[in-house]
């Protein structure tokens, strides 16, 4: 191992040269027997502290390097206080630009940058089986254990499964989110309990599961911290069990976000839910030290091989598939942020053009002031300092700016994100974000400052003297260029607001299958041992609806373990009675709701074909019946008619069911998501109850006004109950598409600003260009030029410099659109309407910008403008 | 006068005999005395007592494992063991006799 090549590029220059070779050799020698890349930077940062290197710039009289820069910032300070409209307007313009870059960047950085913050992250992998089609799956506990006891590449591996309880504590119920996980799970992790101790291997096993593991902010707020709590009794469900640990208050569950409570697994391999084909449970696995992830991957695709050739029908096919942890816990933000910290640096890029143009148009009115100052002895350095002097003061107050709409903007985006995005409680403006602001502002300072030097340098400053404003009419390449690459970078900001608006419109356009309007939905939770009875959770059930029907405007309501766009995730393989399947795993896979009478009346999915449930159905003797939706009645049965055939889900033990109705498609996981295929099937008749459901209900007028109402009636029957959501339904389909949402809201933001920046950048241009070009325009309205003709001298210059600009931004797009093609619905990367619409509104930005130049060009006086001379 | 650190670095100077550089030094320091001082201090006292004329300093050769670099090795003058000497044998005197521990059994 090296010493840290920063630390010692330092240390070889900062460290005062009379000790520096003794104390860097010792540095270097006491790394090579105890290599710590902390202790070295310390001692550094030490020994520049005690013996600082001395400059001899720092030291030389009035116009040393340091003394003379420190004369400039004030200098500049001073001439920058003299113009506070043009400061502030330059402030504001890079603020933003700076802001909305640290705010971003610190929201990406804790989520896909940094390495998660678990010893070795990146031999930590999420386990999945593959299915036929080369999806991934979950894994049944049998499967977790053959791989556990068998492979050898990993150092340890854990089965968790989702877990919502209630903590019943000090009279109150509270849902809780959290996970029931394997014994070994912190371990894979490469975390640690900061109080009491890890989960036991003993705990884990059926007879003394009932031990948990708190989250400090858990622990904090519901238990308020006290840490005699280790190893006491906690009522979970209304079971007591044992507080065996606190997690440390950094601790953020990747795999689940927002956990706040794990209990053990504790499964075996008798349990009716711990076989192969009981796909409920993710698998999270550590690699050995030295073990490559090739080799282990062959390793477990050998294991799955073996299974698959003993239990051929407990596997659709053969084959393990490995994500990194962080890839995995990420990957659904991961293209949304990755196109937001893109779309934020084209903003940057923009803001710093900008205000680089202004700083340049500035430039031309001070050639006077150049040149003098010139005249009077100041070298080319000297003014060049004075620029960049100008340009790095500009770029501290945007700075401060920036970092107001930083901190403004993180909090408003963090409210705003959804909870399961992972590691959003590590988001903060933190150091990193800091550094990163001062950097990005320091190089903004060098651009922003040292851009009208290009200009200088090639008039000579000479010249300026001599000859005045005269001749300060020569062609303005530069400025031209500025506007042109300002353009181009709000085209791409444009193209990609315009493709995510068509995107998001095309979502919220699709028809989810059922109606939202006028309806109202409350999931709600009983917990407690008198539930493990079934016939009293459907006496629940029946109060339950009893209580919401009285409520006044409600004329309709019914109950279902999940619903459309819902967030549940319960579905199961259909097999049919008359097409068998040699391998019952290949089955098509059906969102399964279990209902009550009235689901699909009050939800409004129609019937298509045969009947709906009747009370009659709910009779606990006679063949159990199930209703099919559209698309699974076509997959598995084609064009022959579904009614009266029998289909079979989950066990060989479990019953047939014969199929009485056939209902319209719902989309279940997503508005965008194409898989509609369901199945219904009476609460009665399923082989347990649900003590979570969700109500739903059908109300006359607006929903949102039995909201309070609703609250309380699902209360009666059980005080003790909890309220998981409460909304109207249109709501709930909204919140399913809240990140895409998000993302466009943001990316209109950007590219709004970035368009405002483009169009005021081109009025600068054309501006300064109709002042310098005074005498022309008047020689040539002296000589007979119409207003139509300035007017077009204007337009053409202006419509020139976007047309280019224009053209570039949509060749950028044609080349870079494949970025966000993950983001798109219903709409291609090369979509023609987004394209015309951007063009449209940047040629009327530009048209815009150019009408008060235009306008001061015709007003020119000729005989003003020629006794000028 | 000799502050205390200073009196334990002409010691451990001493001790470190003919290879008494930086980290002999500090080895001495933190085997002896548990203390962990950052080696820049070490070095601002060595030049320190240096500069006082109680050590000599001299250029050695360099190693590689110190990336070439040449070590600053010390010797204690014969001032310096005076200096040491008077240092020790106050403390000795002002400690005899009081029983806090310290007389050696």
């Amino acid at each position: 191992m090296n010493p840290p090549r920063l630390a010692l590029w330092l240390a070889e220059r900062l460290i005062d040269q009379r000790v520096r070779e003794a104390v860097v050799g010792d540095f270097i020698e006491r790394f090579q027997t105890s290599p710590s890349r902390w202790w070295f930077w310390r001692e550094t940062f030490l020994a520049i502290a005690h013996f600082p290197a001395r400059p001899r710039l720092w030291h030389s009289r009035g116009d040393g390097i340091v003394t003379g820069f420190v004369e400039d910032i004030g200098r500049a300070a001073r001439t920058l206080r003299r113009a506070p409209a043009f400061t502030l307007l330059c402030a504001v313009t890079l603020g933003t630009g700076i802001g909305a870059a640290t705010a971003i960047f610190s929201i990406a950085d804790p989520i896909i940058i940094r390495p998660l913050p678990y010893a070795d992250p990146d031999r930590v992998y999420v386990v999945w089986e593959s299915d036929q089609n080369g999806d991934r799956n979950n894994v049944g506990f049998a499967t977790y254990t053959d791989v556990r006891g068998s492979a050898t590449t990993l150092a340890a591996a854990a089965a968790l499964g989702n877990w919502q309880p209630v903590l019943n504590h000090n009279g109150t119920a509270e849902q809780l989110s959290g996970g029931r996980v394997s014994w070994s799970y912190f371990r894979t992790l490469g975390v640690h309990p900061a109080l009491g101790t890890d989960f036991d291997s003993e705990d884990d096993a059926p007879a003394r599961r009932n031990v948990i593991i708190l989250s400090h902010q858990l622990w904090r707020t519901r238990f308020g911290g006290d840490s005699g709590l280790i190893g006491s009794f906690a009522d979970i469900s209304g079971t007591q069990m044992r507080i065996a640990g606190v997690m440390p208050p950094d601790y953020d569950d990747v795999l689940m976000p927002g956990a706040q409570i794990w209990r053990v697994l504790g499964y075996d391999a008798t349990l009716p839910y711990a076989c192969r084909s009981c796909r409920h449970l993710r698998m999270v696995a550590r690699l050995k030290t030295g073990t490559s992830f090739a080799a282990a991957r062959a390793e477990l695709n050998g294991i799955s091989a073996r299974l698959v050739l003993d239990n051929p029908k407990d596997y659709p096919a053969p084959g393990f598939q490995l994500v990194q942890l962080q890839h995995e816990a990420t990957r659904e933000v991961r293209p949304a942020l990755g196109a937001l910290l893109a779309a934020v640096v084209l903003l940057l890029v923009i803001a710093a053009v900008n205000v680089s143009g202004l700083q340049l148009a500035r430039a031309f009115q001070r050639d006077e002031e150049f040149a003098i100052r010139a005249a009077l002895g100041a070298g080319g350095g000297r003014l060049t300092r004075q620029l960049l002097a100008e340009g790095l003061v500009l770029a501290a107050v945007a700075g401060v700016v920036g970092l107001v709409v930083a901190k403004v903007g993180l909090i408003e985006l963090v409210s705003r994100l959804p909870a399961t995005v992972p590691r959003l409680a590590a988001v903060q403006l933190d150091l990193r974000a800091l550094a990163l602001t001062g950097i990005v502002t320091l190089a903004a300072g060098i651009v922003v400052g040292l851009t009208p030097l290009w200009h200088a340098r090639r008039r000579g400053l000479a010249l300026s003297l001599r000859g005045g404003r005269r001749l300060a009419g020569t062609p303005h390449r530069l400025r031209g260029a500025l506007v042109v690459s300002e353009v181009a970078v709000a085209v791409v900001l444009l193209a990609g607001a315009g493709l995510l608006a068509r995107s998001l419109f095309a979502v919220l356009s699709v028809n989810g299958g059922f109606d939202p309007a006028e309806a109202a939905t409350v999931a709600v939770q009983v917990s407690g041992p008198r539930y493990d009875d079934s016939a009293t959770v459907l006496v629940w059930h029946d109060q339950l609806l009893a209580a919401v029907r009285a409520v006044p405007g409600v004329e309709n309501a019914a109950i279902a373990n999940q619903l459309p766009l819902g967030g549940g995730f319960d579905s199961y393989g259909i097999q049919a009675e008359d097409k068998p399947l040699a391998n019952p795993e290949l089955a098509p896979s059906a969102d399964e709701y279990r209902v009550t009478t009235g689901f699909l009346q009050t939800m409004h999915i129609p019937v298509v074909d045969g009947r709906d449930f009747t009370d009659a159905d709910n009779a606990a003797q006679g063949p159990p019946v199930a209703i099919v939706s559209r698309s699974l009645a076509r997959r598995i049965w084609g064009e022959e008619r579904a009614l009266g055939k029998r289909v079979h889900m989950g066990e060989d033990n479990r019953p047939w069911y014969t199929v009485v109705g056939v209902a319209g498609d719902v989309h279940h996981r997503g508005l965008d998501v194409r898989e509609t295929m369901q199945i219904y099937v009476p609460t009665h008749r399923w082989f347990f109850t649900d003590n979570a459901v969700d109500v739903v209900v059908r109300t006359s007028g607006d929903p949102a006004r039995v909201l309070g109402a609703l609250r309380r009636a699902v209360l009666e029957p059980d005080r003790g109950t909890v309220i998981t959501r409460l909304a109207t339904l249109a709501e709930v389909r909204a919140r399913s598409t809240a990140q895409r949402t998000l993302a466009f809201a943001l990316f209109g933001v950007f590219a709004a600003i970035a368009l405002l920046l483009a169009a005021a950048g081109l009025f600068g241009a054309l501006a300064g260009a109709v002042a310098e070009r005074f005498r022309e325009i008047g020689l040539r309205s002296a000589l007979g030029a119409t207003p139509g003709d300035i007017v077009r001298l204007v337009l053409r210059q202006g419509l020139g410099l976007t047309a280019a600009g224009a053209a570039i931004g949509l060749v950028a797009v044609l080349a870079g659109a494949g970025a966000i093609r993950t983001l798109l619905f219903g709409v291609g990367t090369r979509d023609i309407v987004t394209f015309l619409g951007v063009t449209l509104a940047v040629a009327a930005a530009a048209a815009l910008a150019s009408v008060v130049p235009a306008w001061r060009a015709v007003r020119v006086d000729p005989i003003a403008a020629l006794r000028a001379e | 006068m000799l502050g205390e650190f200073e009196q334990l670095i002409l010691m451990a100077v001493l001790r470190a005999g003919d290879a008494a550089y930086g980290i002999p030094i500090h080895a001495e320091l933190l085997r002896r005395t548990g203390r962990d001082p950052s080696l820049a201090s070490v070095y601002k006292t060595l030049e320190r007592l240096e500069h006082k004329g109680f050590l000599s300093m001299r250029t050695g050769a360099p190693t590689p494992e110190r990336g070439g670099r040449r070590k600053q090795l010390y010797r204690v003058t014969n001032a310096g063991q005076k200096e040491l000497r008077a240092a020790l044998g106050a403390i000795r005197r002002m400690a005899s006799g009081l029983d806090v521990g310290l007389e050696p059994s």
